[in-house]
């Protein structure tokens, strides 16, 4: 009931005209940002942190939350008419999306994608007003033990869940804590692993460090690519919405996309990339048209789109009443909560009643703002698709300069952002994915602090991460979520070793 | 480059950087706390090295193991099943594209499926266009004009050096279209300008124009 209460006091000022105002803004942008293929919620985020610095806290993350639920939007347009995702938890959308827009279903395909992420993204902000606060009772109980248990959960995860190598991905977080441990010593304020450089002894910046990753590899191998072969943009003339087929195919995916997409949207290290794979896997695998699918199957996007947009919201919970991220986009908002010098967690329910629960509101408002926007605009998105490459990347490296140079008004800040954006680059080269070190970078301190706190309180021994019962429940938990996908993993090739021995 | 060697270059590359970490550790002051500043960077040095020979040696057991089946004419048949039987043996390709590197996964999707099975087998047959490589000469160039701009924006400020380096990248691009590339390098440059000092208030370097 108290829920209740804070929700319709967060529906009040969300409908604030300026609350209003900047939850469309970042509704609309999230969507322009999807849309445009080679810059995603992370940059987008990233490059308008120190735009979000002068004004509300409440505004500036009403509006950088919505450009990430947003983004997921705009993502399934571009994967569906040109079949390059947007941003990456549109990707299996570029397989069944494209073929159903080659055959005449574009608008079917939007459609669906549509109302499909609008129930999800729904159902997931639902699941976020009323799973929150029960957490936030939890997280009552948690010390130093258990936040350090949760934040070495996540990194895990974000390297065992990831898609791809397991070692590179743990390359990846590695290398975001090395990062992140150089600059003076929170606890002692000794210089660590600065090289010699006093410059260096702030550390390296945050949003410089994704600015760099994101969105520099990116626009430099499209500008060094040169003119290829335009991308060919499937229109849609006659096309029909969808068919009352449509529509029944559609809802099994849509609920199963959701549910499975909140799960995976919680869980700490695991973003909502993952849910849309494992949402197009499951479908694939339950459907009885399997044929169909790689040519065009509606259950091939409704099921992902649905699943990503669940996973947005998700992925808020443990943000919200935990304070611990659980992907590189939230852990950008946590960077951004502590930039206005709020705690997500506990305090913020605590003490910031309002602003946290306006947040939560702005989140119905720009899902519904979202939908409405969305279909009958779809054809002005499709315009920025015609935007010429070149005027497009060379206009994100001068925001991106901008970002840095407002940070830290320095040459040294700016330097630091080309430095990294060579790293992030020679990464990508070397196939390491990139996402897990911000995980890194941004949990790093918390980690180490509260690591040091833990062995201060118990006088050094590891006891308290079995002798307490809710980190040696954590601990169960972590090891049935990181044995299980390995055991999975295991069951799985086997059958498909079994199936080669049938097959010939 | 195969997908093999890249892996080696990589893993050797990150074992030499964690090596380069870990010994910068032992300037760390040492304290006489449980955990002192150096345990975590230490740690980390360690991982980094770990990680780096783990990938290296993967990469040469892989080598040696494709080398050994195209050898055997038998087994080679084998192989091919075991890679190519699922549809579309670049399976790897449909995750892998979200490291950014479809390429090298859907070479080695086979090998490496016990480890990526749980996404990339189950997406079965789906292949998703590995993004296309540019050439490595192109790209040092655009990361030396992004260097230029970086070094001159403060000193000749944010709109010459701006308008300069949008033009710049923009003409080699489509020369053809100078009167466009022009148009767009000062209007965006000016407007961005206009957009921060006078909006956000957040100052932009003046240079020599101020």
């Amino acid at each position: 009931m108290d829920t209740l209460i804070d929700l319709g006091g967060g529906f009040a000022s969300a409908v604030e005209p300026a609350s209003l105002a900047f939850a469309l803004l970042g509704v609309l942008l999230g969507t322009v940002v999807g849309v445009l293929p080679g810059i995603g919620p992370i940059s987008a985020i990233a490059i308008l942190i120190p735009v979000s610095f002068g004004m509300e806290p409440v505004h500036g993350l009403i509006l950088l939350c919505g450009i990430y639920y947003g983004s997921m939007y705009g993502g399934s347009i571009t994967a569906t008419l040109i079949k390059t995702p947007g941003e990456v938890a549109s990707a299996v959308t570029a397989i069944e999306g494209y073929e159903m827009a080659r055959r005449g279903r574009g608008k079917a395909a939007l459609a669906t994608a549509a109302i499909g992420s609008f129930l999800a993204g729904t159902l997931a902000i639902i699941g976020l007003t009323f799973l929150s606060p029960v957490l936030v009772k939890l997280a009552n109980v948690f010390g130093a033990t258990e936040y350090f248990l949760l934040m070495a959960t996540a990194l895990l995860l974000a390297s065992t869940m990831s898609a791809g190598s397991r070692a590179k991905a743990l390359i990846s977080i590695f290398i975001g804590l090395a990062v992140g441990l150089i600059g003076l010593d929170f606890q002692t304020g000794l210089p660590r692993q600065t090289f010699g450089v006093d410059l260096l002894s702030d550390g390296i910046d945050f949003t410089i460090f994704a600015m760099a990753l994101f969105a520099i590899p990116e626009a430099i191998r499209n500008l060094a690519l040169g003119r290829g072969a335009k991308d060919e943009i499937q229109g849609f003339g006659e096309d029909k919405w969808m068919t009352k087929q449509d529509w029944q195919r559609s809802t099994g995916p849509w609920a199963r996309g959701s549910v499975l997409g909140f799960i995976i949207g919680i869980l700490p290290g695991v973003g909502p990339s993952l849910a849309s794979f494992m949402s197009y896997i499951m479908e694939k695998r339950i459907s009885k048209r399997k044929d169909e699918f790689g040519h065009g199957a509606i259950e091939g996007v409704a099921g992902p789109e649905a699943a990503n947009n669940a996973g947005v919201g998700g992925a808020m919970i443990p943000l919200f009443s935990l304070g611990i991220p659980g992907s590189a986009t939230t852990a950008l908002l946590l960077f951004v909560f502590t930039m206005y010098g709020l705690q997500p967690g506990p305090l913020i329910f605590r003490d910031d009643t309002g602003l946290i629960w306006t947040i939560i509101a702005s989140m119905y408002i720009g899902n519904i703002a979202l939908i409405i926007l969305n279909l009958p605009l779809v054809g002005v998105f499709v315009k920025l698709l015609k935007m010429p490459k070149e005027i497009l990347f060379s206009a994100i490296l001068v925001l991106v300069v901008i970002g840095a140079y407002a940070i830290e008004f320095s040459l040294f800040g700016l330097m630091m952002l080309g430095i990294f954006g060579v790293i992030g680059y020679l990464m990508e080269k070397g196939g390491i994915p990139l996402a897990p070190a911000i995980l890194a970078l941004v949990l790093v301190p918390l980690l180490e602090d509260n690591f040091r706190r833990m062995l201060q309180i118990s006088g050094g021994t590891f006891a308290p991460l079995v002798t307490r019962p809710v980190s040696l429940s954590i601990i169960i938990l972590m090891v049935l979520g990181i044995v299980g996908p390995i055991v999975f993993r295991w069951w799985v090739s086997r059958r498909k070793l079994l199936a080669d021995v049938t097959v010939s | 480059m195969t997908a093999h060697r890249t892996d080696l270059v990589t893993g050797g590359a990150i074992a030499v950087i964690g090596a380069v970490y870990y010994i910068a550790t032992f300037s760390i002051q040492e304290t006489a706390n449980i955990v002192t500043p150096r345990t975590f960077p230490a740690i980390v040095g360690i991982g980094l090295v770990v990680l780096g020979l783990f990938l290296a040696g993967q990469a040469v057991v892989r080598h040696r193991k494709d080398t050994l089946a195209e050898a055997g004419p038998g087994s080679a048949g084998s192989a091919e099943a075991g890679t190519g039987s699922v549809p579309g043996p670049g399976a790897g390709g449909g995750t892998a594209s979200v490291s950014g590197d479809a390429d090298r996964s859907a070479a080695s999707a086979g090998e490496s499926s016990l480890e990526t099975a749980g996404t990339d087998e189950a997406v079965g047959g789906v292949v998703l266009d590995a993004p296309p490589e540019p050439q490595v000469r192109k790209v040092v160039f655009q990361f030396a004009l992004f260097f230029v701009y970086l070094g001159v924006l403060i000193p000749v400020g944010f709109l010459l050096s701006t308008a300069a380096f949008l033009m710049g990248l923009t003409s080699i691009y489509s020369p053809e279209k100078w009167i466009r590339n022009l148009i767009f390098s000062v209007v965006f440059a000016g407007l961005v300008y206009a957009a921060f000092v006078y909006g956000l208030a957040v100052y932009l370097p003046v240079g020599i124009l101020g």
